[in-house]
């Protein structure tokens, strides 16, 4: 049984398995139970309470903030070599003159939108990461996005995403809120052997809705509900429970957790698996957020609305490791200025709210935001008055413990392979950096190869 | 070439699975006959369609609007008034109704179509109309206008089971491709690239099978492509056109678009790409490459005459196989319409129906990007998953007059506001959409066993054994016997909140 090494998977899945049946049946408790289901619990919290290991959580580690910026965001209008001929050559009307700049050296600026990410560099809360990209780079936004969230080279495809390959690695057994990704569905970089990491948008909605009448008791729908969604093998053993029967399969079988281990591949397994983490975080999320509100008052925005929630979530504490949100409508072919200015303004308003939050939290410490765009754009305007697909950017990395200013070199406008910035930094050494240093595991098994970690705190 | 099922192994479960795929699903009467009537006539009903057209009434707003007669005769009011402040809030409430008309009809156009999956005799045809919809994916996000969208829609319609370069040559002229992929900004001069490189990387060829230049080349011949603003219509500006020689594929020649598109069909990478794209939509994704290769070659042989073809895979061992039944997670709007067409009902008011679409994420004419809805996992998240469980409970709980007051209450709850946000045209029904007496009649209700079978084999077109079953049978022997209408409704909702009901 070459799939299932018989060495550390069976602890694994029992530590899973054990914190399905607490968390499960502990939620349940919330409601008066049924005197039958009532003493199955406590039977089944007392066996459950010798198999949990501690696993990372949100309460005590670092989190990592990941925050996409789709559509390909213009990374000469984001940080800006004002100084230099040839970006005012490239941007007859599109290019920022020096006066109006937010300066960060006599070379280059911050788009002036930006005020409150100018405010934290010079506190020496945020961290710049230039002309960042990978080798040939593909100007496709679907291709390059793959590349961005799988970590793979760019003639490569593959499966799952860099935060999914971290999870398999190193979050193996751990709460289903591992990975918490702010909207209607899950990136790419989730994607994972075992599916794991959780999305919604508004708490509020994030449960099963029913109208039996019950008067407080859990009632038979809530209850075969939750029967319903939850993978046979878990259930059958807390059937096994119900009528009186000890845990039948012993922790080293093979046979006994063939079954649990689910790599997604097949359309029902990967339904049952999200069933339930859904109704295990369900009930987590909501909890939280009827007792946290944020401490600052955030602008408006669908930004915003995601990092205040995110800003709720670390407060109450949701066992996390790695949260993802997204601003999209970067895709500035034409017309660009008024765009662009718009989504600067809610990028470093919201982000500037966010670490404010944070800082009132006291977490500033625990979190780092990292940005990221499939592509710069290209360094000459277009005739709409755009910009159309490029390719190296720069990254924006912010936190109480992050290594302020300039990382890397900031990329050559005259060297320019095919109109586009050649890449200083490969984005995959920003990623390796971030693992190593910022998540603390090794990133080599998570990226597939050695990368330089860039050094980042 | 595709292996036809042996008729010996056609059955019920193979009927259901055929109109699951090509149509939106049947109750269990019309899976009974479509399994009688056998697999071949069966497939040839479906593929050729009603012998009549379909009539089907277009929303009133369906006409070209001319905004700029309007306006005219607007200013021609306002000029009647000597008070500029009355001149200017004239003009001010004009471009007020217009926004407001335009997102009314916005909102209709997604509910309309929607309308028309559960009513129309011709299912295949407004299945294979999503089809074309999610790979020509274009959205009215950037667009702005229902009636261009609507104009697409039509197209999509028309061309549907007809030539594939026939459609890709009439989408490359098609208003709301034209804006979408700005083709009406590009020129000689400047030619822009965006419809180029997406026809080659997303509607026929895919990513690694043309190089930048035919990319460039290929967008210098597609430029000339206008709109006439009045009549809301596709016009060719010549004086705006490349015509000189451009080099795509190797080849050299004055190529215009339709011969590049011409060019594209030649490649073997294009029938690869549409067999793939087919068989993900049909029978499942991630097919075997001997598979897409098969289907590639009935395309290649079929001259991509897309009713050959879709009359094979829907005879075809491989369509039926284990790995295609009951395994492809419905996308909302099949699990919208097969809800409606299952339960022989009515969609519920269309402001539940455009909050659904939202929350489950598939908005009809607002696909995420021109890439469309990547489709099976991907529909799926905790998130999108709790929808589907909860909008479930809005289609079937809650009874008598109560009803519309509970949905309103629980769409209200999930943070919609019907009234702000219901179109002007939209008209409260008075009554609920689901008759439960008619799905679960007096006659059933008396054993448990027998209300859930029959509910079971309306719902997931075929028996259920084990926990499932047992489970749904717990749960109504824990109500008074027999069951009553709540009993039903709470039973339906459990049912649907499962994660098998999300398979068809």
């Amino acid at each position: 049984m070459d799939d299932h090494p018989s060495t550390d998977t069976p602890g694994t899945l029992q530590t899973r398995r054990a914190f399905l049946r607490t968390s499960m049946l502990g939620a349940a408790a919330a409601w008066t139970l049924p005197v039958f289901i009532d003493k199955t619990f406590f039977t089944l919290d007392a066996l459950a309470a010798d198999r949990a290991i501690q696993t990372p959580t949100g309460r005590d580690s670092t989190i990592l903030v990941v925050l996409q910026l789709a559509g390909g965001n213009d990374g000469l209008n984001t940080v800006i070599p004002f100084a230099d001929d040839a970006y005012r050559r490239a941007r007859p009307t599109l290019g920022f003159a020096p006066d109006k700049v937010l300066k960060l050296n006599d070379q280059l600026g911050l788009n002036p939108a930006l005020g409150p990410l100018h405010a934290l560099y010079d506190e020496g809360h945020l961290g710049i990461v230039q002309g960042v990209g990978y080798p040939n780079p593909n100007r496709s936004h679907f291709r390059s996005t793959e590349i961005w969230q799988t970590a793979s080279d760019a003639n490569e495809n593959r499966a799952y995403g860099w935060l999914g390959n971290y999870f398999d690695s190193c979050c193996q057994g751990a709460d289903p809120t591992v990975g918490v990704a702010i909207g209607g569905t899950s990136p790419q970089a989730f994607a994972s052997k075992t599916p794991t990491g959780v999305c919604f948008a508004r708490p509020e909605q994030y449960r099963w809705v029913n109208y039996e009448k019950t008067n407080g008791k859990m009632g038979a729908s809530e209850y075969f509900f939750r029967q319903l969604n939850q993978p046979e093998d878990v259930s059958a053993d807390i059937a096994s429970m119900f009528t009186g029967g000890a845990e039948t399969t012993g922790g080293g079988s093979v046979e006994a957790i063939g079954g649990a281990v689910r790599d997604g591949g097949n359309p029902l397994d990967f339904l049952e698996r999200t069933a339930l983490d859904a109704q295990v975080s369900s009930d987590r999320v909501l909890a939280i957020a009827r007792k946290t509100k944020p401490l600052v008052k955030y602008p408006g925005g669908r930004l915003s609305e995601s990092l205040s929630l995110v800003g709720r979530m670390i407060a109450g504490g949701l066992p996390t490791r790695v949260y993802y949100v997204s601003l999209g409508g970067f895709d500035t072919h034409q017309n660009q200025l008024p765009a662009h200015e718009r989504l600067m303004t809610e990028l470093g308003a919201a982000l500037g709210a966010f670490a404010a939050d944070l800082k009132a939290q006291g977490n500033f410490e625990r979190v780092m935001t990292m940005t990221f765009s499939e592509f710069g754009r290209r360094v000459e305007q277009n005739a709409s008055g755009g910009t159309d697909h490029g390719a190296a950017a720069p990254m924006f990395v912010l936190g109480g413990r992050t290594k302020p200013g300039l990382h890397g070199k900031s990329p050559s406008l005259t060297q320019l392979f095919q109109g586009d910035l050649v890449h200083t930094v490969d984005f995959r050494s920003v990623y390796a950096g971030v693992l190593e240093e910022w998540l603390g595991v090794p990133s080599q098994p998570v990226l597939g190869r050695k990368f330089n970690p860039l050094a980042l705190v | 070439m595709l292996n036809p099922l042996p008729p010996a192994k056609w059955d019920r479960a193979k009927a259901a699975h055929l109109l699951n795929r090509a149509a939106f699903g049947g109750t269990p009467a019309q899976i009974d006959a479509v399994q009688k009537s056998g697999l071949a006539t069966a497939v040839r009903n479906l593929v050729d369609g009603p012998s009549q057209p379909v009539a089907a009434v277009p929303p009133p707003w369906a006409a070209p609007k001319d905004l700029q007669a309007r306006r005219d005769s607007v200013q021609d009011i306002a000029a009647l008034s000597a008070d500029p402040g009355t001149r200017k809030q004239i003009e001010q409430q004009f471009r007020k109704d217009v926004r407001r008309e335009e997102v009314g009809q916005i909102r209709d156009l997604g509910v309309w179509w929607l309308q028309r999956m559960r009513t129309s005799p011709d299912a295949l045809q407004e299945k294979l109309t999503l089809f074309w919809h999610g790979h020509f994916a274009t959205s009215v996000q950037k667009v702005r206008d229902a009636y261009y969208m609507w104009q697409q829609n039509a197209t999509l319609r028309r061309y549907a089971r007809g030539h594939f370069g026939a459609l890709v040559k009439a989408i490359s002229r098609d208003p709301a491709m034209v804006i979408w992929l700005d083709l009406r900004d590009s020129r000689d001069a400047h030619p822009n690239e965006n419809f180029a490189r997406e026809l080659m990387e997303l509607f026929t060829l895919g990513e690694g099978h043309y190089t930048e230049r035919d990319v460039a080349a290929g967008a210098r011949a597609f430029t000339g492509y206008r709109l006439n603003p009045r009549d809301q219509t596709f016009r060719y500006a010549a004086r705006e056109a490349d015509l000189g020689e451009k080099e795509i594929f190797g080849q050299k020649g004055n190529f215009a678009g339709d011969a590049v598109i011409d060019l594209i069909l030649q490649k073997p990478e294009c029938a690869k790409f549409l067999a793939k794209k087919l068989w993900e939509f049909f029978a499942y994704q991630d097919p075997e490459p001997e598979i897409i290769a098969r289907l590639a070659e009935v395309i290649r042989l079929c001259d991509y005459e897309m009713r050959p073809v879709l009359m094979k895979v829907f005879s075809s061992e491989e369509f039926f196989s284990e790995r295609a039944m009951r395994t492809q997670i419905k996308s909302p709007v099949q699990w919208l319409v097969q809800n409606a067409r299952i339960f022989e009902t009515d969609f519920p008011p269309p402001y539940v129906l455009f909050f659904a679409m939202r929350q489950l994420g598939q908005m009809l004419f607002n696909p995420p990007s021109v890439k469309g809805w990547d489709g099976g996992k991907a529909w799926i998240s905790t998130s999108t998953l709790l929808a589907r469980y909860n909008l479930a409970g809005l289609l079937v709980e809650s009874a008598g007059p109560d009803l519309m007051i509970g949905i309103q209450k629980s769409v209200r709850d999930l943070g919609f506001d019907p009234m702000n946000d219901a179109a002007p045209s939209v008209r409260m029904p008075d009554a609920g959409p689901l008759d439960v007496a008619k799905i679960a009649p007096a006659a059933l209700r008396a054993e448990p066993e027998k209300l859930v079978d029959a509910l079971v084999l309306r719902l997931f077109q075929a028996p259920l054994v084990g926990r499932s079953r047992d489970a749904f049978l717990e749960y109504l022997r824990a109500k008074a016997q027999p069951a009553n209408d709540e009993a039903v409704r709470g039973l339906l909702h459990l049912m649907m909140s499962t994660p098998q009901f999300q398979l068809c």
